[in-house]
């Protein structure tokens, strides 16, 4: 009965087998940081700090995501391993599920943010940001690839160490700042840090599976 | 004969045989999917997987569609409602047995 219910599991975990989630992931926080750090290295008037600025940046990062996952679904995957189309209600429930996490991590992390200019536990954010992914990474995808287990602990690790930094290294990274009148150097420092950390190893991450992918499955000649 | 050993009898033999599970298993876990993907997730050869692919339309299980992707052809296959009725009365009927 167990092996009936674990063959339930696959489909969703073929969903993540070339490794193309967690590169779209990690895309996604370079672009914020970059984004983070245009922000915070232009002038306060600048382009980069218009609201209509961050709506065309994540459009753009939004279609690039989309169109490139497409392309490496169809000529990549599909013809090595094969089409899965999903049922609507297994797509918009963890897109539902998603959702509510971004909103929750955009909370805990203007709420830290917040935290950490009235206080002095300047780096907040790193914490509550790093056990929330490192958490959904573990049930999300650490539960079907056991390696990807180490991929977790190292979020963890990487937001501790983010948290436990002198606030005079963090501070670096936003210092001389316009934003540094509305917030502490060192927690948008933080912020940067742990967008740039999310992002290199899901990056890393991604790119393993992929090549792994890759190096173990091949086309075969035809149905 | 007790209430276990009946239980087990009644077991739906299209779907009780363990090559045919596995395939309508996975598609009961999707919309769709096409023969490559049962191919490299149940690791059969073509020739069992089409073999075991009849018996289950035979049976109104399942659904096979011919389409396209981009220009190439492709086998698509998806459980009926029938299948899916079929699948979840075998699920429940073998918790039962077990």
């Amino acid at each position: 009965m167990d092996q009936v219910e674990s063959l339930l599991k696959r489909p969703m975990a073929y969903d993540n087998i070339d490794g193309v989630g967690e590169l779209s992931i990690g895309f996604m926080f370079l672009s914020f940081a970059l984004l983070g750090w245009l922000q915070v290295h232009t002038p306060e008037h600048s382009i980069w700090n218009r609201m209509y600025v961050l709506f065309i940046w994540v459009g753009l990062m939004i279609l690039v995501i989309t169109l490139g996952s497409k392309a490496i679904k169809k000529y990549v995957t599909y013809p090595r391993t094969g089409f899965v189309k999903y049922r609507t209600r297994d797509t918009i429930g963890p897109l539902i599920v998603v959702l509510i996490i971004a909103f929750g991590v955009s909370a805990l992390a203007a709420t830290g943010l917040f935290l950490a200019t009235r206080s002095r536990w300047n780096l907040m954010p790193a914490l509550p940001f790093g056990l929330l992914i490192a958490a959904s990474y573990a049930f999300g995808i650490g539960r079907t690839v056991r390696w990807k287990w180490a991929v977790a602990v190292s979020m963890l690790l990487g937001s501790m160490m983010i948290a436990v930094l002198p606030a005079r290294l963090t501070g670096i990274l936003a210092s001389g700042s316009w934003v540094t009148t509305m917030f502490r150097a060192e927690s948008i420092g933080a912020y940067l840090l742990c967008a740039m950390l999310y992002g290199v190893v899901f990056l890393i991450s991604g790119g393993v599976s992929f090549g792994l992918y890759l190096r173990h499955t091949q086309a075969p000649g035809g149905q | 004969m007790n209430r276990q050993t009946q239980t087990f009898n009644e077991l739906d033999r299209v779907i009780h045989e363990p090559g045919r599970l596995m395939i309508v298993a996975l598609l009961f876990a999707v919309d769709r999917s096409d023969f490559l993907y049962l191919q490299h997730e149940t690791e059969m050869n073509k020739g069992t997987l089409s073999s075991h692919l009849s018996r289950l339309e035979e049976a109104g299980y399942v659904e096979v569609l011919k389409t396209y992707l981009g220009k190439v052809p492709q086998t698509q296959l998806r459980l009926t409602e029938a299948g899916r009725a079929a699948f979840q009365q075998y699920r429940k009927k073998l918790k039962k047995a077990l």
